[in-house]
């Protein structure tokens, strides 16, 4: 299905779930959970705690269905951007248990290395992004990819890239401004 | 705080706030003012369309089966809470909620909810001090992070102004549970689900705030009503 077409299919399901119509959540769920959960568990980084967030953000993107207006964001932009939020509430929570102790995950996130990158080239929407994305400064780059990808905020990229909170704030605010400026002038 | 005249401010913090890096107060004061003015709200999404053809750089996973069963039954769940909040209404008519002590609603509440059917397993009644008016009727499923808000006086709203409603947690400060809507049912959205919300919080209350809510985090305006919260099954 080309990414058009499901764009519609999906938009079709929303207004069906809107309606309460129970099978179209359950059709939009088949077509979307695998995206969806991917995002999850990469944030998260815990299978469980990924499949809680997953849980509760169809009943919510069931509850709010009503509320999704196709001309702001397409279907798939408008359901990731629940789970984000949600998965940046759930890190919120005091941390009584330690995700990935194994360090399982994030092995697997990091020793992709430019794992994203390389997926972005090889999709047609997302060419555009990758070469902008290649034309910022590597911090640049490095720094709002954690961000986007792991969830991580700016102490924690501190931490994780050891660079003082100052910079890495910088190069964020730097990054996104020359990725918008790319993104505008294609 | 008016964007609108500092558009380079707005930008930033739209990009932040999709690219995830605002975080914590910052991001609950934003998605504060995404509600109050929609051009906040088109800058985050213009800025998430953006951000979008990113995600085509994360691997899809299956989740396990139990994923969608759960969703499903949770789903069932939600499908009886319409009867729940008519027969609300009905003792609306009846004169009850507005008649006595919130004590007495939740004693209804209790009887007319059979814990098998129950979609709701916290409950706050909240009253106006002097008059014992019940006013609000709070109440979320025991796993859900969904706080539905009834509100039984749509008097109870100043132009102008916000009502916040607070959770009052056992020996600690008042916690945001955000603005209470002029629908007459709304819900608000709570930061963990209700088990670990609000299991310690044996009440709630209601402050009158500036338009959008307490600036500080904590509430600075007169509180109006409130009510024990209880867990009832």
């Amino acid at each position: 299905m080309s990414n058009d077409a499901l764009g519609a299919g999906l938009t079709a399901l929303l207004a069906a779930c809107a309606r309460r119509e129970q099978a179209a959540l359950s059709r939009l769920y088949e077509l979307s959970a695998p995206k969806l959960f991917g995002v999850a568990l990469r944030i998260v980084r815990r299978e469980d705690w990924a499949e809680d967030v997953l849980q509760e953000c169809y009943l919510r993107i069931w509850n709010h269905a009503p509320q999704y207006r196709a001309g702001l964001a397409t279907p798939m932009t408008w359901m990731t951007s629940i789970v984000r939020n949600r998965c940046l509430d759930w890190l919120r929570r005091p941390r009584l248990e330690v995700s990935d102790e194994d360090g399982a995950l994030t092995d697997s996130a990091e020793g992709a290395g430019e794992g994203p990158l390389a997926l972005l080239e090889r999709s047609d929407e997302a060419a555009g992004i990758a070469r902008c994305l290649k034309g910022l400064e590597p911090r640049q780059r490095q720094a709002i990819m954690l961000a986007f990808y792991d969830g991580m905020s700016h102490s924690e990229l501190a931490s994780h890239l050891r660079e003082p909170l100052g910079s890495v704030k910088t190069w964020v605010r730097r990054g996104l401004l020359r990725l918008k400026a790319c993104l505008e002038a294609r | 705080m008016n964007l609108r005249n500092r558009p380079e401010l707005q930008d930033r913090l739209a990009a932040e706030y999709a690219l995830g890096t605002l975080r914590g107060a910052a991001r609950r004061n934003f998605e504060r003012w995404m509600r109050e003015d929609a051009a906040n709200a088109l800058a985050v999404s213009r800025w998430q369309a953006q951000l979008a053809p990113l995600d085509a750089g994360v691997v899809p996973v299956t989740p396990p089966a139990r994923v969608w069963r759960a969703i499903r039954e949770r789903l069932g769940e939600q499908g009886r809470a319409p009867g729940f909040w008519d027969s609300i209404a009905l003792w609306r008519t009846l004169g009850l909620a507005a008649s006595g002590a919130a004590a007495i609603l939740l004693a209804v509440v209790l009887y007319l909810a059979p814990a098998a059917e129950a979609p709701a397993s916290y409950f706050a009644v909240l009253s106006e001090p002097k008059s014992q008016k019940a006013v609000l009727v709070v109440s979320a499923g025991a796993n859900s992070d969904q706080l539905w808000v009834r509100t039984l006086d749509p008097a109870i709203h100043v132009a102008g102004k916000s009502l916040e409603l607070w959770a009052l947690p056992r020996g600690g400060a008042p916690k945001s549970l955000g603005l209470v809507s002029r629908e007459a049912q709304a819900t608000l959205k709570l930061l963990a689900v209700a088990d670990r919300s609000l299991a310690d919080v044996p009440a709630l209350a209601v402050s009158l705030e500036p338009g959008g809510g307490s600036r500080t985090g904590a509430p600075t305006g007169p509180v109006l009503f409130s009510g024990p919260c209880v867990k009832t099954w």
